[in-house]
């Protein structure tokens, strides 16, 4: 198992395919497609409804608390398949384990309830 | 080694803590904590061993740097006063978790074995950091200060990662000890061209962390936006965390490869100084006068890392341990004074708002003033010392230029210093007795001593590193 | 023991002095400073009879053979009686003024003492040198706090001139320090032997190191641009430490560390840096003819002394050295006389400039003979402290160079020129609006000017105790450079 730089050029190869697809589709369209420019086409697209204001209004705060969240809790399940996978190899060492780290995330949404960041309305 | 884990799990208690006791009794229980936490880093003393499937080394020298760390962040933890107006609005009991959590980075970081555990710790230390640079929420510089630590500092993160893989790549491992056996036993001609990219990128990213020029940029204006108790956790901690980290891989494992970094680590320090010192001599706010300051000091640790000697290690670990103490000296009177004077003048950081503080407070005054005369690298304090050190250090390896410079910019660095004395005696102000809480006077009699202490007689400590 | 008794007891007063604050201030700094002299005159007795000098070593940074060592032979036994002896009289200075009683003040003065005391002690180079940088600080604090006008700049300045001039001598002794065998030391023997070993080019080199640090402390020209202000803005006392005691540092190393551990050194660079002192003479004396404020004449006159003292101890010979030690004592005493005569002036008449005095002595005939015959010692008349320093490094200039030794003895013209200037136009003539009814001197006054002037003449009249005093330690010393 000695590879040289020269083995990994087949994926270059593919790299550069893909981007030179990207790069060629762009410049097809543009160059091929018909240019109506108005002020309707020109607007962003809100299934069909006249846009109001501006897209980049303050949201509260509150939604990227609970979708970082989200996040935070969704990956730390993805931790449990492998370990439910090898459950029989990683034994009661794994276990203890993965006890030890449902506890601390545990500790973790216990910490996120009692600081109230849940509760939508304060 | 225990440590770590026991300090992680204090810094989640102490968020639970935080629901029902008020900051003063978290503050003395952080306190506490750390005091544990350094009684069980001694614990391993004497003990080389590796932990988590060899991934994590505890040697005399790990275990140094760790307690030097760990003094910082006491005696951080025993200047912070309360964090703004009001601790409902401010969460300390957080803020103390996350210099727990962040001095678990730093530990990682200063006894790594492995290069993941590098980066890791890196992170932890990072990521923490970011969040305290930008906890004064309704402040803009606060905020400006946490954005760019915060892209700045992930992008020389991907230098480093980049590094370390291009380093795996090279010698197919990722363990310290294996890396440094294939190293010194492999010609370096036989070795692929991308190693020595790979140890230059690493290097370039450790010293992102410890703001060298041309790598400084964001230091002055991050300093200066975050509140100062966790400036004064990022001029120490970060600080020492990064140059054990950085001394280790440069003269451990790619001491063999000296040719290949010692120019341009030669070239980094000497601009380092320069820039440094230089623009230190322009500051008229006392904060950014020490983050340049700070930036200077990395230029005297690089020249000692660069130096490759036996004695280089302990030399850096009384080198950070007499910056450390300055330091904290340094920015716990800038923030009584600011707090002070944040009422009555428009730049409460300035010199100007210093000026006068010997009158009502010789106390105050006479502990600033050693801290920066230590700083100054002036004898009778720890600073001169570690100058001594690190310049006997080079010297030995017959690095004579880059000596002699360092030795004009800390000619140079005496003038800045002496600005804030200056200010503090010899300049007519009116300031009242500043109220001083007990724990921070004697944290600030503590390390006044300690200067003066490891000045007068460095071998208590020497004779330990 | 008794060592660092001399050493540390003027400190642990000054300490005591800083923190407590007590009311006597004056009373409490006078008598440790006298107990400090007698301790001293013990020690240098011991010294004088001991076989090989004393000795005192404790390891102080074990890991690098750096020691906390002090001895007293000949060579500093001189300079360590200076400081003792001094010490008590500058601060019987402060008398009945508003600094008698200023604890701050007393305290610095004393911290300063030990400091002195420990640059003179010292047997490791490093302590050596540690002290010569900590003696900045409480002399910069001195003239800091209590300086006349401009203070903050002109302090700056020497602080930050001298520091980088110490910071050469620094590297220099690292230098000398790594090229020690085993695990090093800086023992100034040691350093001794293996710095003569070293090739000529890195001797050149070390010696500019150490001549710089040593020529901004004296100063010698063209090194000496902070002095004059210094010792002009500096309170009185500040400037009796530094041009009688501190200078002494400058001129004491070159004997101590310089001349044994640059043998090659010195050849290549003895004589520009002999050139150099001259000039310093000369130009010193030149400006000092043309000054109007006398303090700051005097402080021209010590720039030119103490070239001609840097000229002779760079002859390498024994009786530039002798010289040079005995004109080191000297010039302490005269200068620190002459100083405090500016200050009682000053204290009288508000005033310093030639032209505003005149005829003091209608009033005070003690004090002009006390000026007259501290002047006539600076000038260095036969029969006065300062003739027999004056001679001895004049003659070992010549024996040197003979031109160099011609143009030199030109500066003993001068500074007759000036010092009688000085004398006619403040204590003869008519007396001025200001000098009128000037009040004569206290009782404290005479009791700190009239043993000065007995000891100029005592120093000129039987010289030969201090003389054989200190021989044996410059001839071991002149025997090391053969």
């Amino acid at each position: 198992m000695n590879y040289q730089p020269q083995d990994f050029l087949p994926i270059f190869v593919q790299l550069a395919a893909a981007l030179a697809f990207i790069v060629l589709v762009m410049v097809l369209t543009h160059a091929l497609g018909p240019k109506r420019h108005s002020a309707k086409k020109d607007d962003s697209f809100e299934c069909g409804i006249e846009s109001i204001g501006d897209a980049r209004t303050p949201i509260s705060v509150k939604y990227f608390l609970v979708a970082i969240l989200f996040v935070l809790f969704d990956l730390e399940i993805v931790f449990m398949y492998p370990w439910a996978v090898n459950f029989k190899q990683l034994a009661w060492n794994g276990f203890y384990e993965m006890i030890v780290f449902m506890g601390l995330l545990l500790a973790g949404f216990i910490y996120v309830i009692k600081k109230g960041i849940l509760t939508w309305e304060k | 080694m225990t440590a770590i884990i026991a300090l992680s799990l204090f810094g989640i208690s102490n968020l639970f803590l935080g629901f029902w006791f008020p900051r003063k009794t978290i503050q003395l229980v952080t306190l506490l904590f750390l005091v544990v936490s350094m009684a069980l880093t001694v614990s391993d003393w004497n003990h080389e061993l590796l932990w988590f499937g060899n991934m994590f080394r505890t040697t005399n020298t790990s275990i140094n740097f760790s307690l030097i760390i760990q003094l910082a962040a006491f005696f951080v933890v025993a200047f912070s006063k309360a964090f703004g107006q009001d601790d409902e609005h401010t969460h300390p009991a957080e803020y103390y978790a996350i210099m727990l959590f962040s001095v678990v980075g730093a530990i990682l970081m200063v006894s790594f074995d492995h290069m993941i555990v590098l980066f890791v710790g890196l992170e932890i230390l990072s990521v923490a950091m970011y969040v305290l640079t930008g906890s004064d929420k309704r402040n803009l510089r606060s905020n400006e200060a946490a954005i760019k630590y915060f892209l700045m500092g992930s992008f020389t993160t991907g230098f480093l990662l980049f590094g370390i893989t291009l380093v795996y790549g090279a010698t197919r491992s990722f363990y310290i000890s294996n890396i440094g056996t294939i190293l010194t036993t492999t010609a370096p001609e036989s070795m692929p061209s991308f190693l020595f990219i790979g140890v230059l990128l690493i290097i370039v990213g450790l010293l992102f962390k410890v703001s060298a020029a041309p790598f400084h940029f964001w230091t002055p204006d991050v300093y200066e936006g975050a509140p100062t108790i966790f400036t004064m956790f990022m001029s120490t901690i970060v600080k020492t965390a990064s140059f054990a980290a950085l001394f280790q891989l440069v003269s451990g494992i790619f001491g063999s490869l000296y040719t290949v970094w010692v120019l341009p680590v030669y070239f980094i320090s000497m601009l380092t100084l320069v820039v440094g010192n230089i623009s230190a001599v322009y500051q008229q706010s006392v904060k950014r006068m020490l983050a340049f300051s700070s930036i200077s000091h990395a230029g005297y640790l690089i020249l000692t890392v660069s130096s490759k000697q036996i004695s280089t290690t302990s030399s850096i670990l009384y080198y950070s341990l007499s910056y450390t103490l300055a330091t904290v000296v340094a920015f716990a009177v800038l923030i009584l004074v600011s707090e002070y004077q944040s009422a009555r003048v428009e730049k409460p950081e300035n010199f100007s708002s210093f000026e006068g503080l010997a009158k009502n407070n010789p106390g105050l005054a006479l502990c600033f003033s050693i801290s920066m005369l230590s700083l100054a690298g002036i004898p009778l304090t720890a600073g001169f010392w570690g100058k001594f050190f690190i310049f006997s250090d080079t010297f030995s390896r017959n690095i004579i230029y880059p000596v002699i410079l360092a030795i004009l910019m800390s000619a140079v660095g005496i003038y800045y210093y002496f600005k804030g004395i200056i200010a503090v005696y010899l300049k007519a102000g009116e300031i009242e007795k500043i109220e001083v809480p007990t724990l921070f006077k004697m944290a600030l009699w503590a390390c006044t001593l300690g200067t003066i202490i490891l000045g007068i007689y460095p071998s208590l400590v020497k004779s330990v590193f | 023991m008794s060592l660092l008794f001399i050493l540390f007891f003027p400190l642990v007063i000054g300490a005591i002095l800083l923190v407590a604050k007590p009311k006597q201030a004056f009373a409490i700094s006078l008598i440790a400073s006298i107990i400090e002299l007698v301790a001293t005159i013990l020690v240098l007795k011991d010294a004088a009879t001991a076989e090989n000098g004393l000795v005192f070593t404790k390891p102080w940074i074990e890991e690098a053979g750096i020691s906390f060592s002090l001895w007293v032979d000949g060579v500093n036994g001189i300079l360590i009686g200076l400081c003792a002896l001094m010490v008590p009289f500058i601060v019987a200075t402060t008398a009945n003024s508003d600094k008698a009683n200023n604890s701050q003040y007393q305290g610095l003065m004393l911290a300063m003492q030990t400091a002195l005391m420990g640059a003179f002690l010292a047997k490791d180079a490093f302590l050596f040198y540690f002290f010569f940088e900590a003696s900045l600080l409480p002399i910069y604090f001195l003239a800091a706090i209590y300086g006349g006008e401009n203070k903050n700049a002109i302090t700056f300045k020497f602080f930050v001139y001298t520091l980088f001039g110490s910071l050469f001598l620094l590297i220099g002794l690292i230098y000398v320090y790594l090229v020690t065998p085993g695990s090093h030391s800086s023992d100034i023997e040691t350093l001794y032997q293996t710095a003569t070993m070293l090739p000529e080019r890195i001797q050149g080199n070390l010696f500019l190191a150490f001549f710089i640090a040593f020529a901004i402390k004296m100063p010698i020209f063209p090194f000496h641009t902070w002095q004059p202000d210094t010792y002009t803005v500096a309170p009185t006392q500040a400037t009796m430490l530094l041009s009688g005691i501190m200078l002494k540092m400058g001129t004491y190393g070159l004997i101590r560390l310089v001349l044994p551990m640059f043998p090659l050194g010195i050849i290549t660079w003895g004589n520009t840096a002999i050139i150099l002192s001259v000039i310093g003479i000369i130009y010193g004396s030149v400006i000092a003819i043309q000054q109007k404020d006398a303090k700051r004449l005097l402080a021209y006159s010590s720039f030119a002394h103490v070239g001609l003292m840097s000229a002779g101890i760079l002859s390498q010979s024994l009786e530039g050295i002798q010289g040079a030690l005995y004109q080191m004592l000297s010039h302490g005493i005269n200068i620190v006389g002459l100083f405090f005569i500016i200050e009682i002036i000053e204290r009288r008449t508000k005033s310093r400039e030639i032209a505003q005095l005149g005829g003091i002595t209608q009033y005070s005939y003690v004090l002009t003979v006390a000026f007259v015959i501290l002047s006539l010692g600076s000038v260095a008349l036969p029969l006065t402290n300062g003739f027999i320093g004056e001679f001895l490094l004049l003659k070992s200039v010549f024996d040197h160079d003979m031109i160099i030794g011609i143009v030199a003895g030109i500066s003993i013209i001068l500074g007759a020129v000036y010092t009688l200037r000085l004398i006619q136009k403040t204590m003869f003539g008519n007396f001025s609006r200001i000098t009128k009814d000037f009040e004569d001197l206290s009782a404290a006054e005479k009791w700190v000017l009239i043993p000065l002037c007995a000891f100029v003449i005592l120093g000129g009249v039987y010289p030969t105790w201090i003389l054989n005093f200190t021989e044996p330690g410059v001839q071991a010393l002149v025997s090391l450079l053969k």
